[in-house]
């Protein structure tokens, strides 16, 4: 494994609790402006491991959907986010790790885990509190321009297997 | 208060009671009179191929087991040990030889009879006697696998009535006739009466305003089908009987496999040249165009296009809806991913469709909560027509569908 330097874990670390904070504050065009054109967003329906061309997911967005997606969040049509859900998200247990081969090639690729807990004021309808629980795994790229992004966001939720309650904002 | 409510008050032909979306008495009939006295929806053979295949369900509120005996027969067993009520099988599938129960060990075979008592010289009673609770009626129709508590409920054939024709024609999307509910199931809780997903999935007259921000980014088949002008509209709102009901969107759409997001079937040649294999050109074509059917079967299963959904009640404010996409055999992996993918996008917590309707209904339970309110639906009873076999047709953004699953929950409830 190659060893990552601490420049670049705080480089990396930034870019998350900025990905972090524009989620919590519905800021969907700036969220959007993280990712990168080959962006996969996926929220795996409990079996952990399924394969997303063969399982149902809770979301699995390519680029293109995603690009809806937060489209339809701006219309300020959506009712499942109409108010936008007041959230804060906290992310812990971060592990960096530099990908050998990177998929695009020049490019340094990095295959980030981290934990989260969402708390969700579904202001919409209940405005009861929801808590969202789970793991993060992120792939972020770095160009040798200096730009950063995210390319890959898999959400795995403690309770994915159950029941889950309306989730029209970005996990 | 131990009297039960006067259905024949509350339910009227326009209208319907808040209380009947709120009280923990009506709810409690409910899962007595529709749960645990009529046929329910179980799952699908498809979910169980191999004997010994199970999963786990609840009927209303009973959990129970769906499984495949070793003898290939299909069989519903109570989740819940003869002994001290143990839940049985806490796994939601898998495959078993027989059933241990995790408590005192007691094993019972894969049709309820109790095979082994740990220590048996204190055991008194009779073997025989002492097997788990077995459903009496148990049927399948095209795969589709439904169950009662009640013995006198009848043929499944009766309570399927004329909702068969509609599984017959969700079948017949597969060029060999047969769908694989293979994909798993996403589970999404509505804190709302659960009557209201009966009456939303097949509610025609809410698309253009709940749905308004999916119209303004996504064009769809709904484009067609239920956002045109009033007069412009040719889909229909159908009252099969029996509560089954649906919306008929099939003659609003021109092009063939709109229903899939396409302008035509060019995509798929392979899936064309098997409709047309298996049921010759002109009816495989009717059913490229015309698509799968939109229908609501009575209590809690939801044919909804090409994704399957089941209600699960969970008192009187709470419900969950479970889907997934409706895969078809014998067509390329291909389609399936292509219909897998419609499915999340559509259905779900996160969906661009569900989530909103979701929302939506959370908000009508809050506004009926005092349970002291009426909700009209007498929308379009005056244009409402009559349909061979005593079947009732409406505009598709007109209230017969509403107005057929109360007429029949009042039946069933009144009895
Ligand atoms: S409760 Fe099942 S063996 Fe005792
Ligand atoms: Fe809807």
């Amino acid at each position: 494994m190659q060893l990552v330097s601490i420049e670049e874990v705080r480089r990396i670390e930034a870019l998350l609790y900025q990905e972090a904070r524009l989620a919590d504050e519905s800021r969907y065009t700036e969220w959007e402006g993280l990712v990168d054109d080959d962006m996969y967003y996926w929220v795996p329906a409990g079996h952990a491991d399924g394969d997303p061309s063969l399982a149902v997911s809770v979301i699995a967005d390519n680029r293109r959907r995603l690009k809806s997606r937060i489209a339809q969040l701006n219309t300020g049509a959506r009712h499942a986010q109409l108010p936008a859900s007041p959230m804060r998200r906290v992310l812990s247990n971060i592990e960096v790790n530099k990908v050998e081969t990177p998929k695009e090639q020049g490019t340094r690729e990095y295959a980030v885990r981290a934990n989260f807990v969402l708390y969700e004021l579904r202001a919409q309808s209940t405005n009861t509190l929801e808590v969202w629980p789970g793991s993060v795994e992120y792939r972020v790229r770095a160009r040798p321009s200096g730009d950063w992004k995210i390319f890959y966001k898999k959400v795995q939720l403690v309770h994915g297997s159950e029941p889950l309650a309306t989730m029209g904002f970005l996990i | 208060m131990d009297s039960s409510p006067d259905y024949s008050r509350l339910i009227q032909s326009d209208s319907v009671h808040a209380s009947l979306y709120t009280s923990q008495a009506v709810y409690r009939e409910e899962l007595e009179k529709i749960f645990y006295r009529g046929w329910v929806y179980v799952g699908h053979e498809s979910e169980i191929p191999h004997p010994g295949d199970f999963v786990r369900r609840n009927i209303g509120e009973e959990p129970v087991i769906l499984l495949r005996d070793r003898k290939g027969e299909l069989r519903v067993l109570k989740n819940r040990c003869s002994h001290r009520a143990n839940l049985i099988c806490s796994d939601g599938k898998g495959n078993a030889k027989n059933f241990m129960c995790p408590y005192h060990g007691w094993v019972f075979s894969l049709d309820g009879q109790l095979l082994d008592v740990p220590y048996p010289q204190g055991f008194s009673r009779d073997k025989s006697e002492s097997g788990l609770v077995a459903l009496p009626l148990v049927d399948s129709y095209q795969g589709f696998v439904f169950a009662s508590f009640n013995a006198g409920a009848g043929t499944l054939d009766a309570h399927l009535g004329n909702a068969k024709q509609v599984i017959d024609r969700a079948v017949a999307m597969s060029p060999v006739g047969r769908i694989k509910l293979t994909a798993g199931w996403v589970k999404h809780k509505f804190y709302a009466n659960w009557k209201m997903l009966p009456e939303n999935d097949t509610d025609g007259y809410h698309v253009n305003f709940v749905h308004a921000s999916f119209a303004k980014v996504l064009r769809s088949h709904y484009d067609d089908a239920a956002l045109q002008a009033e007069e412009d509209l040719e889909s229909e709102t159908i009252d099969w009987g029996n509560g089954h009901t649906e919306l008929n969107l099939g003659p609003s759409y021109k092009n063939e496999m709109v229903w899939l997001g396409y302008t035509d079937a060019s995509r798929f040649p392979g899936y064309v040249a098997a409709l047309e294999q298996a049921y010759g050109h002109g009816r495989a074509h009717e059913t490229l165009r015309a698509g799968p059917p939109h229908t609501v079967i009575f209590p809690n299963l939801f044919i909804a296009e090409m994704n399957i959904v089941m209600f699960e009640p969970r008192g009187p404010n709470e419900c969950v809806q479970w889907h997934t996409p409706m895969l078809l055999e014998g067509v390329s992996d291909d389609l399936n991913e292509r219909i897998l993918r419609q499915c999340e996008a559509a259905l779900g917590p996160a969906g661009f469709l569900l989530a909103d309707d979701g929302t939506i209904s959370e908000r009508q339970q809050i506004a009926l909560k005092s349970g002291n309110a009426w909700l009209d639906i007498s929308r379009g009873e005056q244009r409402e027509k009559e349909g061979p076999g005593d079947i009732r047709v409406g505009h598709v953004t007109d209230e017969t569908t509403n107005r057929g699953f109360w007429k029949h929950y009042r039946r069933l409830l009144s009895r």
